[in-house]
């Protein structure tokens, strides 16, 4: 397991960043249309939506090329996991309140007709990556990281010696 | 592994996260900017700041219902609703039996700012519903380069539209400034898809077909 866990740390870093960057990337050219599926989840006060819709894909950047180099492994991973919560979040009262719309999880967004909706998916992919991200605060020692070994034993989940 | 110096030298890892940070940033906050009402951009013909910076037809009337229109030149289903509802929505601005305001969003993409701008300086020759019907009746295939500004000044012609002015305003991109204004008001206003029609800051009601229901539409913006 020892030799395993800096591999499969390897392994989560990599399509958590991946998938990461990939959202970003796929909203950054169609801002108007990522504040407009943040919008359409109708939780947060207009302004605000606006702003996440702007802020998010420069945030899932920043953490997925974080990740994908393997820097701060563990609060990018703690990051990730949070932001995958939230999305879950979101993506669960709009199932709820019956709203018909596009996650927008990967550019695209805002209200589709009724019946098209597609909540499970979202749901699904996003537990996944909470989970990776969980793993990486939890185990952040992975291989070919810009991180250093955690220098003592004190730190979670690197057992008891250096 | 055990030759490596634990927890000693991370300068590496954090120059690494400061320019990916940094970097981010920087592109971040004029984002954020531009997104900014600009209220020196300069506007066409006929549009109210006041209204979301629509163009307004029968802006004086009072009495009337007011329809506010929502959309994108590029978006399909708004070329189905103008083809549906468009004649009657025209007859109503012609027989002076409501205010209309069409905000051209440009959440599509390059093309739809273009094609936005170009409505805008059709708007300062009078010609912007001739102009609008002509844009939703010739849509390309998104961003595929049909609607680059030389083809969208050349419809001017078939729009009737003679001045000189109009061709530099299309490929300068006069009204670019004004068209991003268009899109901040339609944030703030919430609207989530095109095409999205209010009549007297209500909105007409999707699941009940009044978008795509000619008589329903008509029945709706009756019932103000």
């Amino acid at each position: 397991m020892k030799k395993i866990q800096p591999w499969l740390g390897l392994a989560a870093r990599l399509i958590l960043g991946g998938t990461l960057i990939a959202a970003g990337y796929l909203k950054f050219d169609e801002l108007d249309k990522s504040q407009m599926a943040v919008r359409a989840y109708e939780l947060l006060p207009i302004p605000l939506a606006n702003f996440m819709g702007i802020f998010l894909p420069f945030f899932e950047l920043a953490v997925g090329i974080l990740l994908v180099i393997g820097a701060g492994v563990r609060i990018n991973g703690a990051l990730s996991a949070l932001l995958m919560i939230a999305f879950m979040i979101g993506i669960s009262q709009a199932w709820a309140r019956g709203l018909s719309i596009d996650c927008g999880c990967f550019g695209g967004g805002g209200k589709v007709p009724e019946g098209e909706a597609n909540y499970l998916t979202p749901l699904l992919r996003d537990t996944g990556l909470a989970l990776l991200g969980i793993y990486l605060t939890l185990f952040p020692h992975t291989k070919f990281g810009l991180d250093k070994k955690p220098q003592s034993a004190t730190q979670i989940g690197e057992g008891t010696h250096g | 592994m055990a030759k490596s110096q634990p927890g000693k030298d991370n300068f590496t890892r954090n120059l690494v996260i400061a320019v990916v940070v940094g970097v981010l940033l920087i592109m971040l906050v004029p984002t954020l900017l531009s997104r900014q009402t600009d209220s020196s951009a300069s506007i066409p013909a006929n549009v109210s700041a006041d209204r979301g910076y629509g163009v307004v037809f029968n802006d004086d009337l009072t009495g009337v219902p007011v329809i506010d229109i929502y959309e994108d030149f590029q978006c399909p289903v708004c070329a189905q609703f103008t083809q549906l509802n468009g004649p009657y929505i025209e007859s109503l601005i012609a027989e002076k039996k409501a205010t209309v305001v069409y905000h051209t969003l440009s959440f599509l993409g390059p093309e739809s700012v273009n094609a936005a701008n170009a409505a805008a300086c059709a708007a300062d020759d009078g010609k912007f519903l001739e102009y609008h019907r002509l844009l939703m009746m010739n849509q390309k295939p998104e961003n595929s380069g049909g609607w680059s500004n030389n083809f969208l000044a050349s419809l001017g012609q078939t729009a009737g539209i003679t001045s000189q002015k109009f061709s530099s305003c299309v490929n300068k991109g006069d009204y670019v400034g004004w068209v991003s204004n268009v899109a901040a008001a339609g944030a703030n206003a919430n609207v989530n898809s095109t095409p999205t029609v209010f009549v007297n800051g209500k909105e007409i009601d999707r699941n009940a077909s009044e978008y795509f229901d000619a008589a329903k539409f008509q029945a709706a913006v009756e019932r103000g």
